[in-house]
């Protein structure tokens, strides 16, 4: 790619990197639309599954000294236990009730799994090496993180696979209606009980997934489920309620800050990656408040 | 779908002495009704009565403190409304409890739920078969459809719809479970004259074409005594009237209670 001067060069190199960042900020959102689409609650508690997920994989790792494969599959199950927990003890009591209150709930929960997981498996930062690549590839004068890749690549993965779970199949449908109206998704058939298991599983899921990638980057460590904060800017471009809108939301927040970083940071002092992302969901709450993908809230006079 | 025709068989569902109480306050005092196949039922009374309590016990939404049900000769320990709806009961709100927003033809696949076995693992893996299946059900669910005169707004999200309409999905959607019971809450609340004769007809079609025996709430005397078999009557949570509608209709205590005498 000679033909492209240094500067253009730069550019792309600064877009993908952005892009790349993003999708991983996808996978965290992931999580929360997940949950608020099956059953209307916001789940403050996203963050805190990441870390713990993280945490539980890393721990199980170094304890019981197994492979990493190994270590993933106790650590899905654990996650199993945990959504199987939740459900019984916090969400299983609360059927019917506002959605101020379900979100209350999780924020009780976000607090003892965070509790929980420091008290089980320390809070040293860790390393987390599931012999994922680190080096950076060279594409003509681009360079590509790749772990980057990978994430995005798997981010993108995962998208498909649960778009089409949610959309054409029986479970996904249960899991919408549940999120319409608790007592008609009973009265057709639905298990409120299975279907909130399944759907905290699942979130539980790509908390593992998305807690792998950010763990291999920042290392396992408390400010892991502050990245979930992140998320919420992701969350209000892309709606609610959205998947597409999600991975959208995430990669167009990703390459605006880096972008945003590198061509206006001098104009601002610097350090606009910290804020930029926030300034641009508030200039979307103002302009197009469900989002873009979110569905428009239709009220009858 | 084929014409069963119309007849009236054994008592399905017995209710014996039922008492219902949040708190204080006594919803269901020592009510007894039974439910025979193949009938339609009315539960009617005055606004407060207690009937979308009874309807709901039935459900298994709520479990009375006292008495009993059986359903289908089994009499029943406190249940879950799922496990209702896995016997057999379909019911109707008052207030339309649909999925706002998915489609019609969504919204009434959702009653198929119980019918379609692909679970979890099999629908994310055995893709090809799942979709077999889906196409299975989504014949009979063209079927009620036709049915319902509803082709128009097959793909049309239901929070769209008008009032009426959306009674009709919701009709249609607890018929896709192929019910033997049906719990109708007030089907033909807020609807106008038109709306109200063409939901009269469907109850009574659903009700002769496939020998589903309903069960149906209304607080309006008018209509319900011409289309059902038997009434009960509801009072502050206590029978005050039973029987064919003629009979119902000369009761005194249900004369009293509809026109505010000694209240």
């Amino acid at each position: 790619m000679e033909f492209l001067s240094d500067d253009v060069l730069f550019f792309i190199e600064v877009l993908i990197s952005g892009l790349l960042t993003g999708a991983l900020y996808s996978l965290v959102a992931l999580g929360f639309v997940l949950i608020f689409k099956a059953s209307g609650v916001f789940n403050f508690a996203q963050g805190a599954m990441m870390l713990f997920a993280a945490l539980s994989l890393v721990g199980i790792q170094e304890t019981l000294g197994v492979h990493w494969t190994i270590a993933f599959i106790l650590t899905v199950v654990l996650m199993i236990i945990l959504a199987w927990c939740v459900e019984k003890f916090v969400l299983g009591k609360l059927v019917n009730q506002e959605p101020i209150i379900l979100f209350m709930a999780t924020i009780g929960i976000t607090f003892f799994i965070d509790g929980f997981g420091q008290t089980i498996w320390g809070s040293d930062i860790k390393t987390l090496d599931i012999g994922l690549p680190n080096g950076s590839i060279d594409f003509g004068g681009i360079f590509i993180d790749e772990l980057a890749l990978v994430a995005g690549l798997v981010a993108a993965a995962m998208v498909v696979g649960l778009a089409i779970f949610f959309n054409k199949t029986r479970i996904g449908r249960a899991l919408r209606a549940v999120a319409d109206d608790h007592q008609a998704a009973m009265s057709v058939g639905i298990s409120l009980r299975n279907i909130w298991i399944i759907v905290w599983t699942v979130a539980g899921l790509v908390g593992l997934v998305a807690g792998i990638m950010w763990g291999s980057q920042l290392g396992v460590q408390f400010s892991l489920s502050l990245i979930a904060l992140k998320a919420l800017p992701v969350l209000m471009l892309g709606g609610f309620t959205s998947i597409p809108g999600a991975i959208l939301g995430g990669l167009i927040i990703g390459a605006g800050e880096k972008l945003a970083e590198i061509y206006l940071g001098p104009f601002f002092g610097g350090a606009i990656e910290n804020w930029f992302a926030y300034m641009l969901a508030m200039v979307f709450l103002l302009f197009r408040p469900q989002g873009l993908f979110g569905e428009k809230i239709i009220e009858r006079v | 779908m084929e014409d069963q025709g119309r007849q009236i068989g054994d008592v399905l569902l017995e209710v014996e002495n039922i008492s219902l109480s949040f708190g204080a306050v006594r919803a269901i005092s020592d009510v007894s009704f039974d439910i025979k196949k193949g009938e339609i039922r009315a539960i009617i009374g005055p606004n407060g009565a207690g009937k979308t309590s009874m309807l709901n016990c039935i459900n298994g939404f709520y479990h009375p403190q006292q008495g009993t049900i059986t359903y289908k000769g089994n009499k029943r320990s406190a249940m879950k409304p799922h496990e209702a709806a896995e016997q057999g009961i379909a019911r109707t709100f008052q207030n339309v409890a649909l999925f706002k927003g998915m489609s019609t033809l969504d919204n009434i696949m959702t009653g198929r739920n119980l019918k379609m076995k692909s679970g979890l693992l099999s629908s994310m893996l055995w893709w090809g078969m799942a979709e077999k299946e889906e196409l299975e059900h989504r014949r009979y669910v063209e079927d009620i459809i036709d049915f319902l005169e509803i082709e128009a707004i097959r793909k049309t999200p239901v929070g769209r719809l008008p009032y009426g309409l959306q009674k009709r999905v919701e009709l249609g959607r607890a018929l896709a479970a192929e019910p033997e019971l049906l719990l109708l809450d007030e089907p033909m609340a807020g609807m106008n004259l038109e709306e109200k004769e063409d939901m009269c007809r469907f109850i009574l079609d659903v009700n002769d074409e496939f020998g589903t025996t309903i069960c149906l709430i209304e607080h309006d005397m008018g209509v319900v005594m011409d289309i059902s078999d038997r009434v009960m009557v509801l009072d502050y949570g206590g029978k005050i009237g039973d029987g064919v509608p003629e009979e119902v209709r000369a009761n005194q205590n249900v004369i009293d209670a509809y026109l505010g005498g000694g209240h």
